[in-house]
């Protein structure tokens, strides 16, 4: 049994490659001058009408995240958008992709998201990234810091939704002698936990040992189908047996009424392609972000494909790698039921808007859907 | 105890910790520690202090690809494990010198603990705040913008071409220790220790502050504020110069630090 989600990184899409063109990186170095808050209101306004829609014509699910400094992500706090689905949508999951937990309070974090789950009755799930290094170093954290304070922050949020307080915490980064949240989650012990990632098998391994539902966001196919592999893997060694209920993919997704229109409308999903990431390497990857052994396994083996990070592929490319499923509802059906056969997720995230996409074609992409692709998905 | 391991390489044991020292000379002893890029190892400018002192230039915790103890974690970590290096050494009325992070780290070893301590040598060191001017950038750059901060004029660098020469795997790995452990003792504050000026009061230790005019890192403003701080301390600034003037000027920064020495007692 597949469950279907909805996502959009809700982008600044008024932003231009000629914008960009002269700065150094397209975050840090961006400058916000470029941000007028009454485009976004508009935006925002649309974006949060979608969510309400998705839910309204049969998506399980919404998805949402979290980026700082970045023209194509206007959510620089998850759990401010989380309140907003809550209210705007009647049944759908909110799953959480998530906090950047290692950069934020995590009692804050434990209060927020208990908060969340009783707003929305029991509907949340409570992904924890480390976010790109570029979270970090907006935080104005110490990259070094960022696996420690993860882990830690982890445990603490935890332990606030299934330990009575009060109680002490004195650990290497977080220190309170008094923790005693009042509001704890509806959902026992707690809201399930989620943890994304792009094709580190670190990842996978940290949330296969969790027994954590592990979203890849994504890679391209056939790599996707590997980390899968190393999940079920560790699953064993851990002792269990992992099913698609472990096990997420996002796909970039844009239905239309005929394959011409889609392949057209959907071509705005390069939007970013060019200039996403780009920057110094230090912006990226900055110095002890990953660990000394991370760099050495990375150095022993052949170069993998990471997602859309690192290679370019062409936006045909990217469509024949199951990276984009763009087209009619009978057209993303079929390959959508290829991607059940190979990997066979628990989860579909669907990536369904970028960039200047027009809001009426985003609407009638979640219409067809909700109305035509989810059901014929269910039948499978 | 010490492992020698090469010409003035070895391995000295403190409290467990295997530091990788580079030494040689003879005289009375003097301390070198490198900045927040690591150590190539034994250098021209080691070797022209060790014709007169026993040069002993140690790779810091955690830098050139050497263990971190999981304790050491920030400057004042560093300068505890150094304090405890000097022990270890047996060393007694030692010279103490530093470069941009291993300045900073003089500075605090000074602070701890003066009393053994027959001068202290700080060059372009971090650790001080500027009041007009800022730290520049090191960690959040690109490497071609880190290569062009250290030098005021690559053609007064010996051998400039391997220092930018494309590194091999193994060189990408101490390069990463060496970023990473910088990170880690230096990210926050950025670079400097806002109490350190008030712990500098107290050490009457003759000091010479060596600058480089130009440093495009850490402004000549900061020597001079080395210089308020402690009672007993001179300032020679360099001109033409960058970063490193034991690398780019070394003439005059042998000049200025040999006048220093053997002016004293």
């Amino acid at each position: 049994m597949t469950e279907f989600y909805w996502f959009s990184e809700q982008a600044y899409g008024h932003v231009t490659d000629k914008d960009l063109e002269g700065y150094e990186s397209g975050r840090m170095h961006f400058p916000n001058t470029f941000f007028d808050p009454q485009k976004a209101h508009v935006l925002y306004t649309n974006y949060h009408d979608q969510y309400a829609w998705a839910d309204e014509v049969g998506f399980d699910g919404i998805m949402t995240n979290e980026h700082h400094s970045a023209y194509w992500c206007m959510k620089p706090s998850v759990n401010v958008d989380a309140a907003v689905i809550a209210k705007v949508t009647k049944k759908a999951k909110i799953a959480l992709l998530g906090n950047v937990i290692a950069v934020n309070d995590p009692v804050k974090m434990a209060e927020e998201l208990a908060m969340l789950d009783c707003i929305s009755g029991g509907r949340l799930i409570s992904g924890f990234v480390r976010g790109t290094a570029v979270e970090t170093l907006h935080a104005g954290v110490s990259p070094t810091e960022n696996r420690g304070r993860f882990e830690e922050a982890h445990d603490l949020i935890v332990k606030c939704w299934t330990q009575p307080g009060p109680f002490r915490w004195e650990g290497e980064y977080f220190h309170h002698r008094m923790v005693n949240p009042w509001v704890v989650p509806i959902q026992k012990p707690h809201p399930p936990i989620w943890f994304p990632g792009t094709g580190s098998p670190e990842s996978v391994i940290w949330a296969a040992k969790h027994q954590y539902p592990y979203m890849n966001l994504g890679a391209l196919l056939d790599l996707t189908v590997q980390l899968k592999q190393i999940y079920s893997d560790t699953a064993h060694e851990v002792g269990y047996e992992a099913g698609p209920e472990h096990f997420g993919y996002l796909m970039r997704v844009f239905v239309a009424d005929t394959d011409e229109e889609a392949q057209k409308i959907g071509e705005e999903f390069l939007w970013t392609e060019s200039h996403r990431q780009r920057g110094p390497v230090e912006f990226n990857d900055p110095p002890g972000y990953q660990s000394r052994a991370a760099l050495e396994i990375k150095m022993s083996r052949p170069t993998i494909g990471t997602g859309t990070i690192g290679k370019r592929l062409s936006y045909q490319e990217l469509q024949d790698a199951y990276n984009m499923i763009i087209g009619s509802p009978e057209t993303v059906i079929k390959k959508l039921r290829h991607v059940k056969e190979s990997l066979d997720p628990g989860y579909m995230l669907f990536y369904g808007n970028e960039g200047a996409m027009p809001h009426e074609s985003v609407m009638r992409s979640i219409e067809l859907l909700g109305t035509k692709v989810i059901p014929a998905m269910r039948e499978v | 105890m010490t492992t020698t391991t090469s010409k003035n390489e070895s391995r000295l044991n403190v409290a467990g910790t295997q530091v990788q020292m580079f030494s040689g000379g003879s005289g009375p002893p003097l301390v070198y520690l490198h900045g927040a890029g690591g150590t190539p190892g034994w250098q021209t400018h080691h070797e022209d202090l060790s014709q007169k002192y026993t040069v002993y230039a140690p790779a810091q915790p955690g830098f050139n690809g050497t263990d971190r103890p999981d304790w050491v974690s920030t400057i004042t970590d560093v300068a505890h494990f150094n304090l405890e290096m000097i022990q270890v050494l047996g060393l007694e009325n030692y010279i103490l010198m530093g470069s941009s992070m291993g300045g900073w780290l003089s500075a605090e070893m000074a602070a701890m603990d003066h009393r053994n301590l027959k001068a202290l040598v700080i060059i372009d060191g971090a650790g001080i705040r500027p009041k007009t001017g800022e730290i520049a950038e090191i960690f959040m750059v690109s490497a071609t913008t880190r290569a062009g901060q250290r030098f005021f004029d690559t053609s007064q660098v010996p051998n400039y071409e391997s220092l930018i020469q494309e590194p091999t795997q193994e060189q990408v790995l101490v390069e990463h220790s060496n970023r990473e452990m910088a990170s880690r003792l230096c990210w926050k504050p950025y670079l400097h220790n806002p109490t350190l000026p008030h712990y500098l009061k107290k050490v009457n230790t003759p000091s010479l502050i060596v600058w480089g005019k130009q440093d495009a890192i850490i402004p000549v403003e900061c020597g001079e504020m080395y210089q308020q701080a402690l009672p007993n301390a001179s300032l020679k600034v360099i001109d033409q110069c960058g970063h490193s003037p034991q690398v780019e000027k070394s003439q005059e920064f042998n000049k200025v630090v040999t006048e220093f020495l053997s002016g004293l007692s």
